[in-house]
């Protein structure tokens, strides 16, 4: 049957990518559908109950300056916070929130039903519908055929997803859930270029079954950190903490014994699984020498005994799972609720990607989350705004939005996937990032809000919210710049508190803010200093910007000069065996890639510079070639 | 499609060699600019014009010829400055290097041409020649740092680099793994290792400094009276090696120079000849153009008369000798001495520009001062792209001390550190960086 409505824009998939592809394309003002396979799962954190962390929690705040739901989500779901490196500088502080799983679920069920151009549709999709290489819509599993010019797939680990328990394996797209089988099947046969990766998750405990009494607390940070630049900390539940154990030599004596039993250890696992992220298992292999390895209690929620025990990801067969976890202090009588594994699933190699996460195959259709490779609810949130804004920009005729890799980790995140491709589950880190001094969760809003306002996905409230900010930010540093202080008139004793010495000449405060050691608030106790600002966002802001100046004007030289290569496009049907000069190896690299601009071949690795200056060569003769011939 | 360039590009254009004119090429948006600060003005465009060359100081690093062309109208069709000098390497090199100074960047091979090229300067039929050129270059280039990077300095290179990584990736692994029970880089740990690599890069420089100094040699400025025999002396010291008379035809110039090579070092001599005019002058203007052409030399050599010793005429050119740069005396005829002459041999060498006496010990003398300590093996040749890469990691480093506490700041010290060094190794991505990491530290709660 064909649905009667036709749709702009069409997601599949209702995970973090999906949720935020969805908004984020009827925020831009397109009709939109979102596909499910089951509406009770919108917004299921399916790994560990926590959102952000060092890089991850950067994505978040991008996510939240763009309109996005994953802050305001976690804010209203977070039952512990923590800002992770307070004790250093700002670039690489990251938020990092537990959430309650069900509260997070209802925050972003709430959010998708209350967005107007946005409908939902429980039904799982088996097929893509295509008029020559241009996506027209999608076949259910009903038959039901939705059309639309534009489709954001997000199919998350559901692809031809295979979970291991020890030496059992089982068809699933997650635990208790059915596999996307049919899709896979179809999107193979399109030729994209397919792989398969594996991640895991450790056994859940019942809460009831620890004895806390024997291990080390972990509260939250006081004052509680908010996630969302619109949020507040009287939006957050209930608070928790969680709890922190360890294994013991006896536990990966028990790992070890039963290696032969492991899926990982004896083949039956083909896909590549993250070093970041290993598994009990491969941690007590590869670091024999290390006698105990550190495990987080993670509660699940305030409505629930379940424990995320986090550091113990494993595919190991159950008996040795019960052993393992009964070996660790606190947990001696513990009771699994239910039990570890590892999923292996498809994923396509985003080379294959443009940068708006356009596939290069097929026109319209939109790649975001972990069948890009990548791994973790902030990489899939981040991926799925940017997937559909530049989806609902395609149907409005508009230019796609795609962030450098000096803007947002958003750029960096595709910029890497585009280039570089993937080999194991791609996930962010602070030092991805060359501009990671600019690159900052506090001025995240201050990089993307005014971005996302142009591109139509800033409502009136948080535009309104940020311009007083910006404004308030840019009077303070004005002012700052303004007052003088002299040195005849400082108090010495003001002068040693305060600056740490005397002052030879006159400076501006803002000067004297410059200086490492100076702080806003001290600033301000100086007699002629003025009235500070208010809002604390606001004094921090003008801090921050002001430690960090130096090293961003640097930062600002060297982008300047890289600059002209980000907007040399390089022509989508270039052949690149007819560049004269480049090794045949280059020219394979280059048609395999298909860079959409030079600065993208450039970090493509094997790619050289004289190769580049071949490209450029290249480049200036096609075009006065075809200016000859007008 | 114009292809706006947004740096500006410097670079020797003439052949390394000894010819009679050096040009010195400058391409790029700030061209006028560094006209302005060098020439104190910025020429007509393609009218030549004769001026000196300043340095920071204003003062003269060499006087010649600038053209300046305008964009589109030049060589590579952006603003262009050319400064013909007086070809000497060592000149070209303090000329080359102010222009870096003044934020210039180092051309790559074939930069020049490429601009050229993507600005429509060369037609379409050089078209595949320009390929062809730039694939030869970069293969000429990439033929010589694989000369330059053999034996120990690419050990020491690649010491230096293994340090700067395992450093890094201790300050990296600290900040996006706060949670892990990781080696902690604390600030002790972190300068002693800074220390190390400092060290490291110091010696490695000054390996490199010497391969530069065998490739483009010394400045050395022979000064003294009229009549002590400084072209006798010239001409022995040349005798022996391959001397090349580069005398600059068509100038009227005070400074003749030459270049003789002692033990495969080019020592380029500025043979004060003009300081005989001066003689009856006003003596303070003889001493100020003494060290005005002093003042860019290595090393300056002051032949006295040993039979005279030291006059007061030569204490009063001593007196005008520039503190920072070292100087030598040396007593020529030496063979007209009684034998029982007081001989002075705590301030100089006693030669004899006649006999030879004494000249084996004056060039130990000099390749000492220039710095040339000659090692069986570890030299190599140097360029001038090692040698920025290495001083602008060294600055990086300088810089890291600074911010130690600052584990952000230490990083982006380090991650410019080693993109520097990069330029003569090679790429290393963020990537390879995670890499390390994972493969030192159990990581994954």
């Amino acid at each position: 049957m064909k649905f009667p409505d036709a749709f702009d824009v069409i997601v599949v998939g209702g995970g973090h990518a999906g949720t935020e592809a969805a908004l984020a394309s009827a925020r831009a003002g397109c009709k939109t559908l979102l596909l499910s396979h089951n509406i009770e799962t919108l917004g299921q954190m399916s790994c560990n109950p926590s959102i952000g962390g060092i890089g991850k929690g950067h994505l978040v705040r991008e996510v939240d300056a763009l309109g996005g739901a994953m802050a305001k989500a976690a804010d209203e779901s977070g039952i512990q916070f923590r800002i992770l490196n307070a004790s250093k500088g700002y670039a690489v502080r990251a938020t990092r929130a537990q959430a309650d799983r069900l509260l997070y679920k209802q925050a972003i069920r709430t959010m998708l039903e209350n967005q107007t151009n946005l409908w939902l549709f429980q039904q799982a999709v088996d097929d893509l519908l295509l008029e020559q290489d241009r996506v027209a819509g999608v076949i259910t599993q009903l038959g039901l055929r939705f059309y639309s010019s534009a489709v954001v797939l997000t199919a998350g680990t559901f692809l031809a997803g295979l979970i291991h328990v020890g030496q059992s394996n089982y068809q699933a797209g997650r635990a208790g859930d059915p596999p996307a089988i049919s899709l896979a099947h179809r999107l193979r046969e399109l030729k994209l270029p397919v792989g398969r990766l594996k991640t895991g998750t450790p056994p859940r405990i019942d809460g009831r079954t620890i004895n806390y009494s024997l291990l080390k607390e972990q509260p939250g940070d006081n004052p509680r950190p908010v996630f969302s630049f619109m949020g507040n900390a009287d939006q957050h539940p209930r608070q928790i903490p969680c709890w922190i154990t360890e294994t013991s030599e006896q536990t990966h004596e028990i790992i070890r014994k039963g290696l032969d039993r492991s899926p990982l250890f004896t083949g039956v696992i083909e896909g590549i699984g993250p070093r970041y992220c290993p598994s009990i298992e491969d941690k007590i292999t590869r670091f024999a020498d290390k006698a105990s390895h550190q495990i987080f209690l993670e509660p699940e929620g305030l409505t629930t005994h379940e424990v995320y025990p986090n550091g113990i990801s494993t595919s190991l067969p159950f008996d040795v799972q019960l052993d393992l976890v009964r070996s660790i202090k606190g947990m001696e009588n513990a009771h699994i609720l239910r039990p570890g594994y590892a999923i292996e699933y498809d994923y396509f190699n985003p080379c294959g990607l443009k940068s708006s996460l356009e596939t290069k195959a097929i026109n319209g259709l939109f790649f975001a989350g972990q069948i890009n490779g990548t791994t973790g609810y902030e990489e899939a949130a981040a991926q799925g705004l940017l997937a559909g804004l530049n989806a609902a920009l395609q149907i409005r005729e508009m230019d796609a939005w795609c962030p450098r890799r000096d803007e947002a980790y958003l750029g960096v995140l595709v910029d890497d996937l585009i280039t570089q491709g993937v080999s194991e589950p791609y996930r962010m880190f602070t030092s991805r990032a060359e501009y990671r001094l600019q690159l900052r969760e506090d001025n995240a809003d201050l990089r993307l809000t005014e971005i996302g306002r142009k591109l139509g996905i800033i409502d009136e409230n948080r535009w309104a919210a940020f311009e007083r900010k910006r404004e308030a930010i840019a009077a303070e540093q004005e002012r700052l710049r303004s007052v003088w202080v002299n040195p005849r008139i400082l108090p010495r004793e003001d002068a040693e508190r305060v600056l740490g010495k005397n002052i030879e000449r006159e400076y501006s405060l803002y000067e004297l803010l410059l200086r490492p050691n100076v702080n806003y608030v001290g600033l301000m106790t100086l007699p002629g200093a003025g009235i500070a600002v208010e809002d604390k966002k606001v004094s921090e802001q003008v801090e921050i910007q002001a430690k960090y100046q130096g090293y961003i004007e640097r930062q600002h030289a060297e982008i300047k000069s890289g600059e002209i290569n980000e907007t040399l496009r390089l022509p989508e049907a270039m052949d690149y065996r007819e560049v004269r000069g480049l090794s045949i190896e280059v020219q394979q690299k280059l048609n395999q890639h298909k860079p959409e601009t030079i600065g993208q071949a450039a970090r493509i690795s094997g790619i050289t510079p004289a190769a580049i200056s071949l490209l450029l060569v290249h480049l200036k003769r096609g075009f006065r070639d075809g200016k000859r011939s007008d | 499609m114009s292809l706006p360039n947004t740096d500006t590009i410097a670079a020797i254009a003439t052949a390394q060699g000894r010819g009679g004119i050096g040009v010195v090429r400058i391409s790029g948006p700030s061209a006028a600019e560094l006209a302005a600060t060098m020439l104190g003005r910025i020429p007509e465009p393609r009218r030549a014009v004769f001026c000196d060359f300043q340095d920071e100081n204003l003062e003269t690093i060499d006087q010649g010829i600038a053209l300046y062309f305008q964009s589109p109208h030049s060589f590579t069709g952006e603003d262009v400055l050319e400064l013909q000098g007086h070809g000497g390497p060592a000149v070209l090199h303090l000329l080359l290097q102010r222009c870096l100074s003044l934020g210039a960047r180092l051309a790559e091979p074939g930069e020049f041409t490429r601009r050229a090229f993507l600005n429509d300067k060369i037609d379409l039929a050089q078209a595949e020649s320009v390929a062809d050129l730039i694939a030869a270059t970069t293969a000429e280039a990439a033929r010589s740092a694989m000369r330059s990077l053999h034996g120990e300095f690419s050990a020491e290179i690649n010491a230096l680099l293994e340090y700067l990584v395992k450093l890094r990736m201790l300050v990296e692994a600290m900040m996006d793994f706060p949670e892990e029970e990781i080696e902690v880089a604390d600030s002790v740990l972190c300068n002693s290792m800074l220390q190390s690599i400092r060290t490291k890069l110091q010696q490695t420089l000054a390996i490199a400094k010497q391969g530069c100094l065998l490739r483009e040699g010394a400045h050395v400025a022979l000064i003294g009276r009229p009549n002590v025999g400084k072209s006798s002396l010239l001409n022995r010291l040349s005798g022996g090696e391959v001397a090349l008379v580069s005398d600059v035809p068509g100038t009227t110039r005070d400074v003749i120079r030459e270049v003789i090579q002692i033990r495969g070092i080019p020592l380029h001599i500025m043979d004060t000849a003009g300081l005989r005019k001066s003689e009856d002058e006003v003596e303070n203007m003889g001493i100020a153009r003494t060290h005005q052409i002093v003042s860019r030399a290595d090393l300056i050599l002051l032949l006295l008369d040993g039979a005279q010793g030291c006059t007061a005429e030569d204490v009063g050119i001593i007196s005008g000798l520039p503190p920072d740069i070292p100087h030598l005396l040396v007593f020529n005829k030496s063979d007209l001495l009684e034998k029982d002459h007081d001989r002075d041999l705590k301030s100089g060498i006693y030669i004899s520009a006649k006999s030879g006496e004494g000249l084996d010990d004056l060039r130990e003398e000099i390749l000492k001062l220039i710095g040339w300590h000659h090692q069986e093996s570890g030299t190599f040749i140097a360029r001038e792209r090692h040698l920025v890469a290495l001083s602008e990691t060294l600055s990086h480093i300088n810089r890291a001390f600074i911010v130690l506490q600052n584990a952000e700041l230490l990083a982006e010290e380090l991650r410019l550190a080693q993109q520097a060094l990069g330029r003569i190794t090679g790429r290393f991505s963020p990537d390879d960086l995670l890499g390390e990491i994972f493969s030192n530290f159990c990581i994954g709660k």
